[in-house]
């Protein structure tokens, strides 16, 4: 295969940028896929029946905990992939180590977080308002543990096989992935937690 | 060695991004609706365009750039017609 010499190791081939461009392409039927989610929680917030509104569970405190690790576990993906460029194997597989493991522990938190809502009287079939909030974090937190499994297969193949233009093309991809996570979480994290506890 | 593993265009996008999820949360503080919501929407579209622009290096790839471009801001367009749409027809209540 033709490797150009003149690009990133992950665009080296026409198939490499194929690739990343035919994800920018996923990543748009993503954000409309998070819209709809988006309307139909903003629709249904104030139906919350008989059961509890935005205000009276979330916590802020969690709330601000998964924030930062988001933020961080985003920073050192994007480390992750500048080391990368760099052929620095050994800091690329600690940085992408490290977002892995803030990954697992924002998804940890947001689980004890929804057991506190269940707990509160918050359950999926509460209220419309109830439905709507946990189909839009659950599906925010699904791609989030995809991401986890995923990562860690490409952690892996990097760890055997090193920089190929097989596994610099996927991990560049995955960060793409993590980075739009984050994008979805800044907007849950206002337009969710923030006003709700407005 | 330091230098060369946090380069200082990531170090200042992520400090940007935890000072604007800091100001985001002011939002709480006894101010009018208004400015809470102007608050929230200003911080939640630079810190998006932080990702976009400075970690996704969506203006790196001088061949597709124009297409990326495209592609994103019909993505935009969809969901923000499906959402103030919505917004429009069940919660402003334009009918009634």
């Amino acid at each position: 295969m033709k490797i150009d010499a003149t690009k990133p190791l992950e665009y080296g081939s026409e198939e490499n940028s194929n690739k990343i461009f035919g994800f920018w392409i996923f990543l748009g039927a993503e954000i409309a896929l998070f819209s709809t989610l988006f309307t139909v929680y903003f629709v249904l917030v104030n139906r919350y029946a008989t059961g509890p509104n935005g205000s009276e569970i979330f916590e802020l405190t969690g709330v601000l905990v998964e924030t930062f690790l988001l933020l961080t576990s985003s920073f050192t993906i994007g480390l992750a992939i500048h080391s990368m460029r760099l052929g620095l194997k050994k800091p690329m597989m600690i940085f992408f180590t490290l977002t892995l493991l803030m990954g697992l522990g924002f998804l940890g938190i947001e689980i004890m977080e929804f057991f506190t809502y269940v707990h509160e009287g918050a359950s999926l079939s509460t209220s419309a308002f109830t439905s709507s909030l946990f189909i839009l974090l659950g599906t925010h937190g699904a791609h989030v543990a995809f991401g986890l499994l995923w990562g860690t297969s490409i952690l892996i193949q990097v760890k055997r096989q090193g920089f190929t233009l097989a596994t610099a093309n996927k991990s560049f991809i995955f960060s793409l992935y993590w980075h739009f996570l984050d994008v979805v979480w800044i907007f849950i994290f206002s337009f969710v937690y923030l006003k709700g506890l407005m | 060695m330091m230098k060369q593993l946090f380069p200082i265009r990531h170090v200042m996008g992520y400090l940007s991004s935890l000072i604007l999820s800091a100001l985001a949360v002011t939002a709480l503080l006894d101010i009018p609706f208004a400015a809470k919501m102007a608050i929230l929407t200003v911080t939640a579209i630079i810190q998006a365009s932080l990702q976009l622009f400075v970690f996704m290096h969506i203006s790196e790839t001088a061949d597709t750039k124009k297409e990326l471009y495209l592609n994103i801001a019909y993505a935009l367009f969809v969901g923000l017609v499906t959402i103030f749409g919505s917004m429009y027809i069940f919660v402003w209540g334009w009918y009634s």
